[in-house]
């Protein structure tokens, strides 16, 4: 289970360029869907890549997919050896999206994000429509059965937002 | 603020997406209530769950380690003559 204040501020705190995808989006777009990790689609620049690491660095990542005997290292080489990345760290499952399946790279998830104030910060979200795509181009069973409801809500919001 | 969109949530207009979520079996009253928070409070709202959840997930598996503890002493129970 995910400490969001924790993981949301240290990102915010460190000017980590990031967006919040997955679960937590849609439950900060008034679902009531429950996710117990954090999925955020990061940019991939090298200054970036610095930031995330000192943000994070604190909650003690490892792979979730690897054995706890098999060496890792927080580092930005880390970092830049892959795109998509899980997580476990002292506060919770992680996971960072160098891009997201149906939407794109980072500056375009960018491109489809609202901006949300969340504990004193600007947090960039994925917007309903980006997650629609996003769940469309997953089309794995458990990302289709959220879509009526965030249909229902962008049909609701349509002339509202 | 969103007042509008839980109007439609709760009175959802035909054969639109909104009907055909509650069709489907999504609790519109519960996206109405959660519009009426702010993002902070709706993310507050999702790690109380998380943390209820979490509980009651705990409180399940320890009581599915006494149901074993209780089978395995009545099969430790010597038998009467």
């Amino acid at each position: 289970m995910i400490k969001l204040r924790s993981a949301i501020e240290a990102l915010a705190r460190h000017k980590v360029k990031f967006v919040i995808v997955g679960g937590v989006a849609i439950n900060l777009h008034s679902s009531a869907y429950v996710t117990y990790d954090l999925d955020f689609c990061y940019s991939r620049e090298r200054e970036n890549l610095k930031r995330i690491v000192e943000a994070l660095a604190h909650f003690k990542p490892r792979l979730r997919d690897f054995s706890e005997n098999l060496p890792f290292i927080w580092d930005e080489q880390t970092l830049k050896s892959g795109t998509n990345f899980t997580f476990q760290t002292n506060i919770g499952d992680i996971d960072m999206l160098g891009e997201v399946t149906g939407v794109g790279a980072f500056e375009d998830v960018l491109a489809q994000s609202k901006v949300m104030n969340l504990f004193g910060f600007e947090i960039n979200v994925l917007s309903i429509e980006g997650l629609i795509k996003a769940k469309k181009a997953a089309g794995r069973t458990k990302d289709l059965l959220v879509l009526p409801e965030l249909e229902a809500l962008q049909e609701a919001l349509k002339r509202e937002e | 603020m969103n007042e509008k969109a839980i109007e439609k949530l709760l009175n959802p207009p035909p054969n639109g997406k909104i009907a055909a979520a509650k069709e489907f079996g999504i609790d519109l009253t519960l996206l109405a209530r959660k519009l009426r928070l702010t993002p902070e409070e709706r993310l507050e709202e999702l790690q109380q769950a998380m943390e209820s959840f979490e509980e009651l997930r705990r409180e399940a598996e320890k009581s599915r380690q006494n149901d074993k503890t209780k089978v395995g002493n009545r099969s430790a129970r010597p038998a009467q003559s």
